[in-house]
């Protein structure tokens, strides 16, 4: 018991410390760089099923850090909700850090090879340490972490556009967290504690006293993690940060980076705040408004866009937009899809973007209306990216369909069966942005004439199997979610009981 | 409203005020080196916050003398956490300025909108 309390510490601490080891390795020895970053991801990931092994029997894992008790000290809690959330995230990194190795090398100039794995763990260990931290400070600081860490992925690429993008990025998610840190102090003045299970009991006896307070607080809280995960009007760095990053760091980003702030954001809303606060205020038809705003307007962005990884940039606006609304409804179904889209969605963004890193890699083929015949040359790419497209629009057997039908379920628990009409849009519209591009590459009649046989054959995809093996792996995750969502609804449904 | 409570409260509402100028700025502004300073006058404001709450009226320093156990202290968390505060702002900074020089590689100005539109 007392080993694995100590497990999601070293989660966080592995990463940290084989991060500032990059820099100095790549110095003497710039090729040991990925395949040590990846090795101990792969490490943390392992750490991170055991510990899930743990969880699953129905006992969360509560660890103080350097033995100093909560109030006063650092708690770290697993429960169901982070050990699910830790196992996507090493699981989802290591298989962009195995596409890394040959991406990195194609994408950036070679002397800032190391200093992109710096970045990369760091990154890494802070997502960790944001979904397993129980005290909303210890979240601040690693809510910076990543942030910055996810600026440097996207600056390390050293152009015009991407650096641009990284500036944009760093301003509006330094305004975010200045939200974010502002509402703690308020949470501070009003409790005295930090850590979020005294919070709960203290907010819980004197929110009464101060109401205006806590809408003030809860309003910050909703700006502030509203910018740090692109919620509709305030996702205006998302589009050019995700688009101008190379592939490997657009995946990482668009599907977990995003994602963890939302995790914060739901444990702060609900286990912090409690269930009564979320009820009283209209803080959930804000959310639920601003979702549905979301899931319309970023699919219709993305539809306008011509630039493949643009497109796909949006479209994340949108998915952000699912489940958003999944937790403005607040119930049993609501939450559960939200977490389960998630998931899902990581999987679905890091297949897309992975696919259009490898399709430029090979062809230099960057915009939409350029894959004819992609289908013949890249089959087992374009075989995934139609897995993800599918599971995107939400077709069943794919995992994206799972997550669509519970938050269907959802607003009808929640009496709101107007919201099934928004998510049929959203997601008619999703099918308008992605079935051109599949049409194209399998079914397009032009440059038939240049394979002299008036008849394209499928060829093997010409790219290193590095590249090749975590898109497929990726695609099948999304098919498995699809058929057998049982396992990770287990998860979800243990962590909803927890909640509500 | 009472002028003794304002008085009381005042580094509440200086830190609101610069909150929002600091805030203002960054959106504003067109001169990236005077978004990264509203930037640090937006931080700048919250650490105030955080001391204004920790502070105690006539509180002494937070070091226990056993002489006088009754004493009144100042709550030495929020001077804490603030250090912490102070390094992810320096941090912010630094990389902002980083970025900012390679732009001005790239264009020859700081101007932000010259270059920094919404697409």
């Amino acid at each position: 018991m007392d080993t694995v309390a100590r497990l999601p510490f070293y989660c966080v601490i592995i990463p940290l410390v084989a991060s500032f080891c990059m820099p100095v390795l790549a110095r003497w020895k710039k090729e040991f760089c990925a395949p040590l970053a990846t090795l101990t991801t792969g490490i943390v990931f392992i750490l991170t099923l055991v510990i899930a092994n743990h969880v699953i029997q129905g006992i969360p894992i509560s660890y103080s850090v350097a033995g100093w008790d909560p109030p006063w000290g650092i708690e770290i809690v697993v429960d169901s909700l982070s050990s699910i959330m830790i196992i996507l995230i090493s699981g989802i990194s290591m298989l962009i850090l195995i596409y890394s190795f040959t991406a990195i090398k194609h994408e950036l100039e070679r002397i800032v090879t190391g200093w992109y794995y710096t970045a990369f763990l760091l990154c890494l260990s802070g997502m960790i340490g944001l979904v397993i931290s129980n005290d909303i400070f210890n979240m601040y600081v690693l809510i910076e972490i990543t942030g910055i860490s996810a600026c440097a992925l996207v600056a390390a690429k050293g152009t015009r556009l991407s650096t641009e993008a990284a500036l944009k990025y760093l301003l509006l998610a330094t305004i975010g967290s200045g939200f974010i840190l502002f509402g703690i102090g308020f949470i501070y003045m009003i409790t005295g504690h930090l850590n979020i299970f005294f919070i709960a009991e203290e907010l819980a006896l004197v929110r009464d006293s101060y109401p205006i307070l806590i809408w003030t607080t809860l309003s910050f809280f909703v700006v502030g993690f509203g910018v740090k995960a692109a919620l509709f009007p305030l996702h205006l760095w998302l589009p050019d940060a995700h688009s101008s990053a190379p592939s490997p760091s657009s995946a990482v980003l668009s599907s977990l980076v995003v994602k963890v702030y939302i995790i914060a954001f739901l444990k702060i809303l609900f286990i912090a705040f409690g269930l009564e606060i979320f009820h009283e205020t209209f803080i959930r038809h804000l959310i639920i408004v601003l979702a549905v705003i979301a899931m319309l307007s970023g699919s219709f962005f993305a539809f306008v866009q011509i630039e493949l990884k643009r497109r796909l940039a949006y479209s994340t606006v949108a998915q952000i937009g699912y489940v958003f609304l999944g937790i403005g409804l607040g119930t049993p179904w609501g939450l559960a899809a939200a977490m389960l889209h998630i998931i899902v969605h990581a999987f679905m963004k890091t297949c897309l973007f992975l696919c259009a890193g490898a399709i430029a890699y090979k062809t230099g083929r960057k915009h939409v209306n350029e894959f004819t015949g992609m289908g013949y040359l890249m089959p087992i790419t374009m075989g995934a990216f139609t897995v993800a497209a599918f599971s995107m629009v939400g077709i069943p057997l794919f995992g994206g369909f799972i997550s669509k039908y519970g938050l269907a379920l959802g607003s009808l628990e929640a009496n709101l069966p107007l919201l099934i009409l928004a998510i049929i849009l959203s997601s008619l519209l999703n099918a308008t942005y992605y079935f051109p591009i599949i049409g194209q590459a399998y079914f397009s009649q032009e440059e038939e004439s240049e394979n002299g046989h008036g008849k394209r054959r499928f060829q093997r995809d010409q790219i290193p199997n590095s590249m090749l093996v975590p898109i497929v792996i990726v695609a099948l995750g999304i098919i498995y979610l699809g058929i057998f969502p049982g396992t990770v609804l287990h998860f979800i449904n243990q962590t909803v009981t927890a909640l509500l | 409203m009472d002028l003794e409570l304002i008085l009381l409260n005042f580094p509440y509402f200086v830190s609101i005020i610069l909150f929002s100028m600091g805030t203002l700025i960054v959106l504003t502004q067109p001169n990236l080196v005077k978004k990264v300073i509203g930037i640090n006058i937006m931080e700048t404001s919250i650490f105030l916050f955080f001391i204004a709450v920790g502070n105690a009226h006539g509180g002494i320093p937070p070091i226990f003398d056993p002489q006088f156990p009754d004493a009144l202290y100042v709550n030495p968390l929020p001077s804490v956490l603030m250090l912490t505060g102070i390094v992810v702002s320096f941090s912010v900074t630094a990389f902002a300025l980083a970025l900012i020089v390679k732009l001005y590689i790239y264009y020859g100005t700081i101007s932000a909108p010259n270059f920094m539109k919404l697409k």
